[in-house]
């Protein structure tokens, strides 16, 4: 019982960053149909400025501030430069599909090896919010606890501004036929490329959020952007609740698999990716 | 209103029309006509914007459009009721007229003109928390056509309102249309169902093969033996 306890505490207290940065593939892969393979390394971007900023004494929980509008400005730039001269020149979204993903594996390789050039490629850590909090006979870093409410309350937030604002319906029928949004005088390029930079601006501040928990390295980008590829299908493409949702069950799924065998975490993700491609393959939550 | 000179436009190397000039005045109800693949839809592409022409000129309320995207003309005030409704099927009733009036000049007001829209379309009210997918066809014209309203249009384009409706709400349909116009709304309405059409329109234009053949009021076409033969089966 303490053993399912712990970890179903310990899934979603990882679940709720494994959330944030799925909603964020969810944007550029759902939306703007971007698979963008290096969303890993906006985390890895987003985890090191944290580290840097923290070094030279500024509060990590403060870089939210800098790091979520910077990364979603890089996002939102690449867009209009990279992946909408892609779209416009591709004759259809196949095409535009495949060439963006190309692109998304060059800005991998180029993001990381100026990473590593910059911090190397040993592990840092700090120590922010340590100590222990004893949580139904468990125990848990305060800093955990911390990230997860971050975590949940920016998707929250996100959810709403979807839910209730112009432009966030925008989004939504974006998602669900460009053209017809286009007719209703959405401007679609316009559009794309916010969800391209609030889906950067996501993976930076689960990477601040992540490098208040555990270590960070500049390579560890691309195992980030395996779980969010698992969980978006898990929860349904484009469905930014799904995403939500499935960050806390792959996170208990994770955590599960974890303490029975640390060496197949990832496999389980693969092996949860497949199962869901030939059974379900539109999600949980997919229309 | 709407002023359309000698377009010309490709799909990749086909052409599909070929010098075609129309023009909607202000106030009127204009129909184009013509079958399948006469190209209607690419001339109501064109003139929205999502198609580009490779010569002539259009010009809406005065001002060059034939270059600009279609998020541009839709804020001069032109509405594109499309062809098989294209509703936000997975939002709601509400939702979808609230998409309909995305322009910021037209978001201000949207309250108001979304109590209008119920006015003309009682049956929307009553449906406004479904998710669109869930109407009847009927209402989904309905809804189609109150979204296009929301950004109270100077010109309504409504491309074939009537397909795949049953004939009394086809009938209904073409009364609102008609009330549409008694509000002040230009109207181009694009159809198959020939009669109908010319019964409630101002004047028509034919497109054939992608050139104008014919144009004129609407009595003359009626009265046409070609249009009787080709289009009313008579």
């Amino acid at each position: 019982m303490d053993l399912i306890i712990n970890i179903v505490l310990g899934g979603l207290l990882i679940g709720g960053i494994y959330s944030l940065i799925s909603m964020g593939l969810s944007l550029q892969y759902g939306v703007a149909k971007v698979l963008n393979i290096a969303h890993g390394e906006f985390l890895m971007v987003g985890a090191f400025i944290t580290y840097w900023l923290q070094q030279n004494g500024v509060d990590p929980l403060l870089t939210i501030v800098v790091g979520g509008p910077l990364l979603f400005l890089v996002g939102f730039i690449l867009y209009r430069t990279v992946f909408t001269s892609i779209r416009l020149k591709a004759p259809n979204t196949g095409v535009y599909e495949s060439n963006s993903l190309l692109a998304a594996f060059g800005l991998y390789f180029i993001v990381q090896n100026i990473a590593v050039l910059i911090w190397g490629t040993t592990p840092q850590r700090f120590s922010y919010l340590a100590s222990s909090v004893t949580i139904l006979g468990e125990d848990f870093n305060e800093n955990r606890l911390v990230a997860t409410a971050f975590a949940v309350a920016i998707g929250a937030a996100f959810y709403l501004f979807l839910e209730r604002t112009r432009i966030g319906k925008a989004i939504r029928a974006a998602a669900q036929d460009p053209l017809t949004a286009g007719l209703m005088g959405v401007d679609i390029n316009f559009v794309l490329a916010l969800c391209f930079g609030f889906g950067a601006a996501m993976a930076g501040l689960a990477g601040v959020l992540i490098s208040i928990c555990y270590p960070i390295t500049t390579t560890m980008g691309l195992g980030y952007t395996v779980i969010a590829i698992v969980v978006v299908t898990l929860g349904g493409l484009g469905s930014i609740p799904g995403s939500f949702i499935g960050g806390f069950i792959l996170g208990i799924i994770g955590t599960g698999v974890t303490y029975w065998e640390p060496g197949l975490a990832v496999a389980s993700y693969y092996v949860i990716f497949i199962i869901l491609l030939l059974v379900r393959p539109k999600g949980i939550m997919g229309k | 209103m709407l002023e359309i000179n000698n377009i010309n436009a490709f799909y990749g190397r086909i052409q599909i029309l070929w010098d075609v000039s129309l023009k909607v005045n202000e106030g009127e109800i204009v129909a184009l006509i013509g079958a399948n693949g006469a190209g209607k839809s690419t001339l109501i592409n064109t003139v929205t914007g999502l198609l580009r022409s490779t010569s002539g000129s259009m010009t809406f309320m005065g001002k060059r459009i034939d270059r600009l995207a279609p998020h541009v003309i839709s804020e001069l005030g032109m509405s594109h009721i499309p062809e098989g409704r294209k509703l936000f099927t997975e939002m709601s009733v509400r939702e979808n007229l609230e998409l309909g009036a995305y322009p910021k000049s037209a978001w201000k007001t949207k309250k108001e003109t979304q109590e209008h829209v119920y006015e003309i379309f009682p049956r929307l009210k009553e449906r406004e928390k479904q998710l669109a997918r869930t109407l009847s066809g009927g209402e989904q014209q309905m809804l189609a056509m109150g979204r296009g309203l929301m950004s109270k249009p100077k010109l309504c384009i409504i491309d074939e309102p009537s397909n795949g409706l049953a004939p009394l709400v086809v009938l209904e349909v073409f009364k609102i249309i008609q009330s549409l116009r008694d509000q002040g709304i230009t109207i181009l309405l694009i159809e198959q169902n020939v009669r109908h059409t010319l019964e409630i329109s101002d004047r028509a234009y034919v497109l054939e093969n992608g050139r104008i053949v014919m144009e004129g009021d609407c009595a003359t076409c009626l009265a046409s033996e070609h249009i009787k033969k080709a289009y009313l089966g008579l």
